[in-house]
């Protein structure tokens, strides 16, 4: 193999061997665990760029290696779109491995650490795979990583059932996408996407079955409505560390590059199907941001808004022209920087002050001024205040979704961006300005080690909106050029009906954020009044308890019927163990009450018997 | 009498006759001299064995190999015995001068039976072999082993008056009894009746259901040693060999329809009623004298069936059968002596105190049940083999379901007896001592060698017929 194909080989070789290494790395070493794993991300993050280089202006790389005997190739290409998320996937390992050193209840850091490159090894392969199978063994792969993640940062039984929800959420998802690839591969009678999208399929028939399937994994993955339910319990329950890398970044990057690459590169799609993509993500939006509003743990406030911001890009990407999956694609790279930008401020907080109920927090500002200045750049790009990178990313899903000619999803998406900027109004208000109660006192600022990357992902929130051509340039329009789709103009202020929309929408949500806090006087009850609006609350209430949560559900169901199966399982058991054993008792106890040693009775058996033979023997002719 | 062997039948006589007079008060000198007679029989055997084994070639074999091989188990089993009365401590229940010469006598007569040439000759040794067994059971003078000897006795005099009377018969037809003529002309009816009372005869004596109502008794009752005689190679030379003898002979008469469905429904009943019965045993050595009648079935099933595959089956598993028994019998007469008991309710455990008696009778039960690689397992899938070729469908299904029950209850002897937590009152229990030990560990390994090497022992076996 030649040193082109080295580049894309390097971002999930490395990061395997050097993982496996720091396995049997002792556990008392200070700092070694964390120099492999920055020093090997930092060097996939390099590869990739100059792969992402090379695709731009050369072309596409390809590899190809044997595998499993003819059955399936690891095959990878690396086009435009693989090589641009390869990159954000590289650049996020490298960021979350220097924001862990100080994160406390990571949980075992060896284990951390394996499992942090692991990803990277994972995600990696599923960004340049090109053969279907081959990215299901990469992607599937995560399920594992994700539920060690959960399980290792806490030994409590919630962390546990928290676990075990992600992991069996993500291993049905991984079912859907199992079953979709199979038939997907049986009817283009090949598994490579390249290939498959050479022609690409009509929705009709086992296709739109695949679609369905493909389209409930990978949305699933992503942590879409109705299967983000593991997200906001993770949130609860794990660590700070996982919850910027994976939900708020990795998941969302792969998750939407299977999206755009089934919706877009591989099936042609009709009309319906449209519509129910469009429609999922609006709900999501919607769903989300409402569950969002109301919370009082920072963690989970996060989760639900990274929740909702999936809507977005499903949106965007749902409405199949240019500049709808420009703005889902460039929104999905937006997200994963403020997102995790968000949960590493949360991470800091969390750790600095050891709690995560905004009833407690409040005044930080004055003490974490870093953090606080992070969290205020990030909350304003996911609010969408220009000229921040949300902003521009979120009017190309505005106008991409006008432009396919329904304006519920654009009313849906603008509701969402209210109540994101109301929730993002009260957080920020409790958390940095507030008045903060009494169980706070000595806060200091958080370590270098965890300001670090907020500060690069600050930084690259305000280059990518200020200089918002640049990754549009370079990352977005190779992208959709890839995906063939010609790119027009995206990028720029533009001072045209949607700028003022933006407006009113930022004026709606302080208007409503500043009724809240005067109702109650203090800031994390500026909710209250939707929370405890006439309707909105039962429907709260029954969210809380877990009513919608699809994975309750199926857990009752589930119940119920093994205990069935159990019961039809006793039953074979008892005449399998009952019947042969007492059987041949029975028949062993009246033969051998026949041997009771009376000597004449053996005589007279032998005589009768000897006779008996003998003449049949002999002389049967009589 | 086949003049090549004659020695194996004769030296033994000559030292029998020779303990009373040279060694009548030196013990050491009885068992030297009884154990080197046997042991120097075994050795010649064993030599020319296994260079025809190894060697795999066999064009020079110009002896008959059925009477080989059962002179070799002969002697093998007899040196067993010697040499575990060696160390077991007889002269405390029997007199040395009368044990040793006895079972000298009948290593003696047992050569003779398998090196006969004609029926009569057959005859009397068998008689003879009888003669010494009612002593040999007595030995310990304890009631139960004088029971079991008249019981033996009573119960086994109409199976010699069977074979007498139809010898007689036969002398009507042939004045020459060899074994040839008989075969030349066993289509008469006269022949025909007198060779089913012959086989009669020999199916009583062997135990084979109906007739084996004396087996559980008898070797329950008698000394142990000998029951370990008694069930490895007496009954068997004195009453299955001369059934597959018949069986080579009347391959083509008119005879086989008859016989051969008696001694399927016999066999088949054997094989049954031994596996049910030795379930519910409570004493070690009785049911080691049942699964002894179910196994005897399986050679008499395979007799039965009259085509050469069956002949070597029956053969094969006699030998095995012969190996099994001896290391079952010798091990249950070292754990009688150590714990004092045979009950199987009351030991428990003592593989912990036992360790090579117990892996032994292991081996030894798990190849009874047939179990790959030993080579109880080729003895019993030649059986079932035999009996599909020859259309005997059934019984061969319930053969194969037969074993599933010696399989059981072999499970349950190995579980409660040797396995286990071990009692308080077992806990001075020692191995027995190494010599007692190591006629086990030599069988053993012949089963187990026998079976790994599989390939070897049938094409030896093979030019039986």
């Amino acid at each position: 193999m030649n040193e082109i194909q080295n580049l894309i080989l390097i971002p999930i070789i490395l990061p395997l061997t050097a993982g496996v290494l720091t396995l049997m790395v002792r556990e008392r070493t200070k700092y070694l665990k964390e120099f492999i794993a920055i020093s090997t991300t930092l060097v996939s993050l390099f590869s990739s760029l100059t792969a992402l280089k090379y695709v731009n202006s050369i072309g596409d790389i390809n590899y190809e290696c044997d595998w499993l005997g003819s059955f399936s190739l690891m095959q990878f290409r690396v086009d435009q779109l693989s090589a641009f998320i390869l990159l954000s996937v590289s650049l996020f390992s490298f960021l979350i491995s220097i924001y862990s050193i100080s994160v406390k209840n990571k949980g075992n850091s060896k284990i951390f650490y394996f499992l942090l490159l692991l990803t990277q090894f994972q995600a990696a392969g599923v960004a340049v795979s090109d053969n279907l199978i081959s990215m299901l063994f990469f992607w599937e792969s995560m399920v594992i990583v994700l539920y060690l993640y959960i399980y290792i940062s806490a030994s409590t039984n919630s962390t546990r059932t928290t676990a075990l929800k992600a992991f069996l959420i993500n291993g049905v998802s991984d079912l859907a996408l199992l079953i979709g690839i199979m038939i997907l591969g049986y009817i283009s009678n090949t598994f490579v996407m390249s290939e498959i999208s050479k022609s690409k399929l009509i929705v009709s028939g086992w296709a739109t079955i695949a679609y369905i399937l493909l389209l409930t994994g990978t949305l699933t993955k992503a942590g879409a409505f109705p299967f983000h339910t593991w997200i906001p319990d993770a949130a609860l329950n794990s660590n700070a560390a996982f919850m910027a890398y994976i939900p708020a970044s990795i998941d969302k990057l792969l998750g939407i590059y299977f999206l755009t690459r089934i919706t877009v590169f591989l099936y042609t799609l009709n009309h319906t199907m449209q519509l129910i993509v469009m429609g999922v993500g609006a709900i999501t939006i919607i769903v989300a941001v409402m569950m969002a509003f109301i919370q009082t743990d920072y963690k989970r406030l996060l989760s639900y808004h990274a929740i909702s911001q999936t809507g977005y890009m499903i949106l965007g990407v749902g409405t199949l022209n240019p500049i709808g999956i420009a703005g889902g694609l460039f929104h999905m790279v937006n997200n994963a920087i403020y997102k995790s930008c968000l949960f590493m401020t949360s991470g800091a907080v969390e750790r600095q002050t050891d709690t995560n109920n905004l009833e407690k927090l409040g005044g930080l500002f004055s003490k974490m001024p870093i953090t606080a200045i992070c969290f205020i750049i990030s909350a304003a790009a996911i609010s969408g205040i220009p000229p921040l990178n949300g902003f521009f990313s979120k009017e190309l899903v505005y106008k991409g979704s006008l432009l396919t000619g329904y304006t519920i999803f654009f009313i849906a998406a603008e509701i969402g961006s209210i109540f994101t900027l109301a929730s993002f109004l009260k957080l920020g208000h409790t958390v940095f300005f507030d008045k903060p109660s009494s169980s706070i006192e000595n806060v200091k600022e958080a370590p270098l080690s965890m300001l670090i990357p907020m500060i690069i992902l600050c930084i690259l929130c305000i280059i990518f909106g200020f200089g918002a051509h640049f990754p549009i340039r370079h990352f977005i329009s190779p992208s959709l050029i890839s995906l063939g789709y010609i790119s027009e103009e995206l990028s720029g202020f533009h001072t045209d009906n949607l700028f003022l929309v933006a407006l009113s929408v930022i004026l709606i949500a302080l208007t409503n954020h500043i009724f809240g806090y005067q109702r109650t006087n203090r800031a994390y009850k500026a909710s209250d009044h939707i929370h405890h609006a006439p309707i909105l609350k039962d429907i709260y209430e029954m969210a809380e308890k877990g009513y919608f949560d699809l994975y309750e559900i199926f857990k009752k169901i589930f119940r119920t019927f093994a205990n069935f199966l159990f019961k039809i399982d006793r039953v074979f058991d008892s005449i399998i163990d009952y019947i042969p054993s007492n059987s041949s008792y029975k028949i062993s106890e009246t033969f051998s009450s026949v041997h009771s040693g009376v000597y004449s009775l053996y005589m007279f058996f032998i005589f009768s018997f000897a006779i008996i033979f003998v003449i049949y023997l002999g002389g049967i002719k009589w | 009498m086949v003049v090549d062997f004659l020695s194996y039948s004769l030296i033994p006589l000559f030292s029998a006759l020779a303990i009373p007079f040279i060694a009548r008060k030196n013990k050491r000198l009885i068992e030297l001299l009884s154990n080197v007679t046997l042991l120097s029989g075994l050795l010649n055997l064993s030599y020319i064995l296994l260079s025809y084994l190894i060697k795999n070639n066999y064009e020079t074999f110009t002896m008959d190999v059925y009477s080989f091989s059962m002179i070799f188990t002969i002697y093998l089993v007899g040196l067993s015995i010697t040499f575990f009365s060696t160390h077991y401590g007889i002269e405390n229940d029997t007199n040395p001068t009368s044990y040793y010469p006895l079972i000298l006598i009948g290593v003696s007569a047992m050569s003779s039976i398998v090196i006969a040439q004609d029926i009569f000759t057959l005859y009397i040794f068998v008689e003879a072999l009888s003669v010494v067994s009612f002593a040999l059971i007595t030995s310990d003078n304890s009631h139960t082993s004088i029971e079991a000897s008249i019981k033996y006795f009573f119960l086994t005099f109409p199976a010699s008056v069977l074979i007498i009377f139809g010898i007689s018969i036969l002398l009507l037809n042939h004045p020459n009894l060899d074994f040839s003529t008989i075969k030349d002309t066993s289509s008469k009816f006269l022949t025909i009746i007198a060779l089913s009372m012959i086989t009669v005869g020999f199916l009583i004596k062997s135990g084979i259901v109906p007739f084996h109502f004396w087996t559980p008794d008898v070797y329950q009752g008698a000394y142990s040693p000998i029951s370990a005689l008694l069930a490895g190679i007496i009954t068997k030379i004195g009453g299955v060999y001369a059934i597959i003898k018949i069986g080579i002979l009347i391959s083509n008469s008119q005879l086989n329809y008859f016989i051969s469905k008696i001694l399927l429904l016999s066999g088949i009943l054997s094989v049954l009623i031994g596996a049910f019965l030795a379930m519910i045993q409570k004493d070690f050595k009785r049911m080691l004298a049942y699964s002894s009648i179910s196994q005897m079935g399986y050679i008499i099933l395979a007799v039965a069936t009259f085509t050469p595959l069956g002949i070597i089956a029956a053969v094969f598993h006699l030998i095995n059968h012969a190996t099994f028994k001896t290391v079952l019998f010798l091990n249950s007469a070292c754990v009688e002596k150590q714990t004092g008991t045979t009950n199987i309710l009351e030991l428990k455990g003592l593989e912990h105190r036992m360790p090579t008696t117990a892996w032994t009778s292991i081996i030894a039960m798990m190849a009874t049940a047939g179990i790959p690689p030993l080579s109880g397992f080729w003895s019993k899938l030649l059986i079932i083999v035999a009996l599909w070729k020859n259309g005997n469908i059934y019984y061969a299904i319930i053969a194969l379901i037969a074993s599933i029950i010696t399989l059981a209850y072999f499970m349950i002897l190995q579980k409660k007896v040797f396995f286990g937590k071990l009692p308080e009152k077992f806990d001075g229990v020692k191995e027995a001592k190494f010599q007692l030990l190591i006629p086990v560990v030599v069988i053993s390994g012949i089963i187990i060698f026998s079976g790994l090497f599989f390939d070897r022992v049938y094409s030896y076996l093979s030019r039986i017929v």
